[in-house]
């Protein structure tokens, strides 16, 4: 059995924490607490030992770089609501901050998700294997059964509605895979509690 | 009353301690069930393998503290295989804890193969900024790094200087927990620069991965707990997440069995009505 206090921390938090699963309970309700306590004060740590001050006021102060100057004044902006008469203050971050996320996602996002995505469902259907066909089929006539779904401007009638019919059968399969996944992870994250208790705490693994 | 009658009236906290048992029994007394490999696993571990020595691998340590329990037996495997090789590990992270669990790791893998910090691996840190942060430190890395994760002039370091842009880089492998992670590194860094990436997920993320996969802008994937017990079986170090797949299975089936009965129960239910 370990001898260390933050492992015995630990596991009786961990212990409080399922005893949910029974039902709502004081020990519960305190290691809930802890918790958001904790975090709160843990991110506020990292903020600024590791983004704030290293990014923003160790250059200024220490180097002595006063262009820093600039990104903390248009930063204070981001406060301007708090006084009416200045609030108009805030749209000068906000439009930096826009104008940069613009053209910076919008340009990466085609190159690099629109156009390899859309490059990737150009599939041979001649020449490969047939088991490679099938793949190639299934993804073809899923990306296109898909978008038929999403299309709107027509009724799913006739031709249309049975590509709509099928394309929601694709996103089904999809959904349930992704489903079957979050259950893996939901168990790993269980096992990892449960390992750390048997191994960390109680030394029995 | 009929047995399904009584499984209308099923306490849900019977289930929770099958559960319990199911994951509790089979790590005190381990089965041993195989671990299959798939390919995306294979191809992460083929590609590590065809690095020439001192290749340099950025391991980017994209995940917290709730997502440790699947990333980071992938970060010891993974780390494992690069000290094994004689590649240079370049650690980041573009989450706030991140490099420190990846520290952890690199405290526990490095000294079993005499890798010196500084020559052979290096932790440049926690870097915030997203997309504007990748685009810049594939075209420049002294743009935005000058010192590592514990204050020390990145310019003091050998292997620091060696990294000045994304040519420098022969891998990324990200262990990503979410946003800002992988989908990160191949938007703004490998669609921008070509450098491979491949990454271990969660498991909830892996599906997500398989249309870049498909369109080759991922080399490979490590899924989950499952992923990383695949890479400990690769590279011969079975751990933390092969041990856990023993419950990982018997859990599953349990699920399913639970799934079935329930899906019983509600048709029967139906049928009465």
């Amino acid at each position: 059995m370990s001898v260390n206090v933050g492992v015995w921390i630990a596991s009786l938090l961990t212990l409080a924490i399922y005893s949910f699963l029974y039902k709502d309970n004081p020990f519960y309700k305190i290691a809930e607490n802890i918790f958001v306590g904790v975090s709160a004060g843990y991110w506020a740590v990292i903020l600024w030992f590791d983004f704030t001050w290293p990014n923003l006021f160790e250059p200024l102060i220490r180097q002595g770089n006063f262009i820093y100057l600039i990104p903390i004044i248009v930063g204070l902006m981001m406060f301007a609501p708090l006084i009416h008469k200045i609030s108009w203050l805030i749209r000068i971050p906000l439009t930096f901050t826009m104008g940069v996320a613009m053209s910076l996602v919008i340009l990466q996002r085609i190159q690099g998700e629109i156009f390899p995505q859309l490059q990737a469902t150009f599939l041979p259907l001649s020449g490969v294997s047939p088991a490679q066909l099938i793949s190639n089929l299934l993804i073809i006539v899923g990306v296109i059964t898909t978008l038929i779904y999403f299309y709107f401007s027509k009724a799913h009638k006739g031709i249309l509605g049975v590509g709509a019919k099928l394309g929601i059968w694709f996103m089904m399969i999809a959904f349930g895979a992704s489903f079957g996944y979050t259950v893996m992870a939901r168990i790993s994250l269980l096992i990892g509690r449960v390992y750390f208790l048997l191994h960390n705490w109680l030394g029995l693994i | 009353m009929n047995i399904l009658d009584r499984l209308v009236k099923f306490d849900r906290r019977i289930l929770f301690v099958f559960v319990a048992l199911a994951v509790i029994i089979p790590l005190l007394i381990p089965i041993g069930l195989p671990v299959d490999i798939t390919r995306p696993v294979k191809h992460v571990y083929d590609r590590v393998e065809s690095l020439p020595e001192g290749s340099i691998v950025v391991v980017s340590v994209d995940y917290d503290p709730g997502s440790e329990a699947e990333l980071y037996p992938a970060t010891e495997a993974f780390l494992e295989h690069c000290f094994r090789k004689n590649l240079r590990v370049y650690m980041m992270g573009l989450w706030p804890a991140g490099p420190k669990l990846g520290n952890m790791a690199l405290e526990q893998i490095a000294p079993k193969y005499n890798k010196e910090y500084g020559v052979d691996y290096i932790n440049i840190g926690y870097r915030p900024g997203g997309p504007v942060m990748l685009v810049s430190l594939g075209r420049n890395v002294a743009d935005l790094v000058r010192t590592d994760y514990a204050g020390t002039p990145i310019d003091s370091l050998p292997l620091g200087r060696a990294v000045k842009s994304a040519r420098d880089m022969d891998l990324v492998m990200t262990l990503s927990a979410g946003d800002p992670g992988v989908l990160h590194w191949i938007i703004y860094f490998s669609a921008r620069y070509g450098t491979p990436i491949a990454t271990a997920t969660t498991a909830i993320m892996a599906p997500q991965q398989y249309p870049y996969l498909s369109s080759r802008q991922l080399i490979g994937l490590l899924g989950g707990l499952k992923g990383a017990a695949e890479y400990e079986t690769l590279v011969e170090r079975k751990a933390r997440a092969v041990a856990g797949m023993d419950s990982q299975s018997i859990v599953h089936l349990l699920l399913v069995a639970f799934i079935i009965l329930g899906n019983m129960v509600l048709l029967y239910q139906r049928r009465k009505k």
